[in-house]
């Protein structure tokens, strides 16, 4: 299956409406789509829980390394991981071979809650996701400066 | 795979350095972090064991605004170097959009060097991405050291696939041509999303930028 290079305002509001939907369902706090490299997709929610950027690299890595983990058991991955904090917890499940719906949640809320509307929203998704990788992407940037892109101060 | 998104504004890249162990993957993060505008990085994440050998991969965000109307996040990465990671190595690989390939300069690291490359090649070509078409920078790392070995000599072990890659001679941990090869791979990485009939195409990559040249006023070592 072939990666997303391009959302555009029409595929973001599609997912976002997915997302707005679980969330209003389970009261988490946040939920984030992420590619299996780690890269955001899509996000929704109250971003000031977490730096999103950091927790989908994290996510990713973290999903990748259980994979192993299940092979060993005969499995060909966990399709769900749940990481228990303290208080705010952390709920992952796989939406399709290269994509994660990643979940925060506090008190608000309990796994179960989550983990059963997570399913059907990582199929929503899945179908979404499915569409806009048969579209051919089309880019109109503009040109890029010769100057350097980071400066050391 | 970069993202383009058009809601949000932004595109994202995913960088990795890789390279052998010990070679200064995790040294040119750092100095990165350390030494840029503290508004257009993100925390450096290190999954490292007690003794700071990197265990899973660093982590380091960026933003740029060099495309306009779009916000240009730059993931960086590093692998493990240790022979035994190639699995993780594999992961960390995945969706990688640039590679800055790390190479020790000293003589005795010279046959991890090929095999690291190696590897990368390898790698790579299990994702359906041909080394040769994967924006690539070389850096030839440590020269500060005593018993190092002539560029022309890592240019011609590294430096021999169909496609010459821009090289840089630097010293990650005082930051020498750090930023000089960063910049390298994103300009690489950018042009391929720009409009290519507005952009000329990039000089032809010159041969190992040395530390003494000013950024950007590369200079031919003999090969």
């Amino acid at each position: 299956m072939s990666p997303i290079p391009v959302l555009t305002i029409e595929d973001v509001a599609a997912l976002d409406g997915v997302l707005e939907d679980f969330l209003r369902k389970t009261e988490a706090d946040l939920t984030v789509v992420i590619d299996r490299g780690g890269n955001v997709i899509s996000q929704f929610g109250d971003m000031d829980v977490t730096d999103v950027t950091v927790v989908a690299a994290l996510a990713a890595g973290s999903f990748a390394a259980t994979r192993e983990l299940a092979r060993r058991i005969g499995e060909l991955e966990f399709n769900a991981l749940y990481h228990q904090g303290n208080g705010t917890h952390i709920f992952m499940n796989s939406v399709d071979e290269d994509t994660i719906m990643t979940t925060v949640f506090g008190r608000g809320t309990t796994v179960g809650l989550v983990r059963f509307y997570s399913a059907a929203a990582a199929q929503r998704l899945a179908e979404i996701l499915k569409s806009l990788r048969h579209k051919t992407p089309t880019l109109n940037l503009a040109p890029v400066s010769s100057a350097p892109v980071f400066v050391d101060r | 795979m970069s993202i383009i998104n058009y809601a949000s504004r932004e595109i994202q890249f995913k960088i990795v350095y890789y390279g052998p162990a010990l070679c200064g993957k995790t040294t040119n993060l750092n100095y990165i972090h350390q030494r840029i505008t503290p508004q257009n990085r993100g925390d450096l994440i290190s999954l490292a064991t007690a003794a700071d050998r990197t265990l899973f991969f660093d982590f380091l965000p960026l933003n740029a605004v060099v495309i306009k109307g779009f916000v240009t996040k730059f993931q960086l990465y590093t692998v493990p170097g240790q022979v035994i990671y190639n699995a993780t190595r594999q992961l960390v690989l995945r969706s990688v959009d640039g590679v800055v390939f790390v190479a020790d300069s000293q003589w005795e690291k010279m046959e991890e060097n090929v095999e690291s490359f190696k590897n990368l090649a390898d790698n790579l070509a299990q994702q359906n991405m041909p080394i040769d078409e994967v924006p690539c920078v070389l850096q030839y790392n440590k020269r500060d050291l005593p018993n190092i070995a002539p560029i022309n000599y890592m240019e011609y072990v590294l430096n021999n696939g169909k496609r010459r890659l821009q090289s840089f001679e630097v010293i990650s941990s005082t930051g020498q041509n750090v930023f000089a090869s960063l910049n390298a791979v994103s300009q690489v990485l950018l042009h391929k999303f720009s409009k290519q009939d507005d952009v000329p195409s990039p000089a032809p990559p010159p041969v190992a930028i040395s530390i003494e040249s000013p950024l950007g006023q590369p200079h031919s070592a003999p090969v």
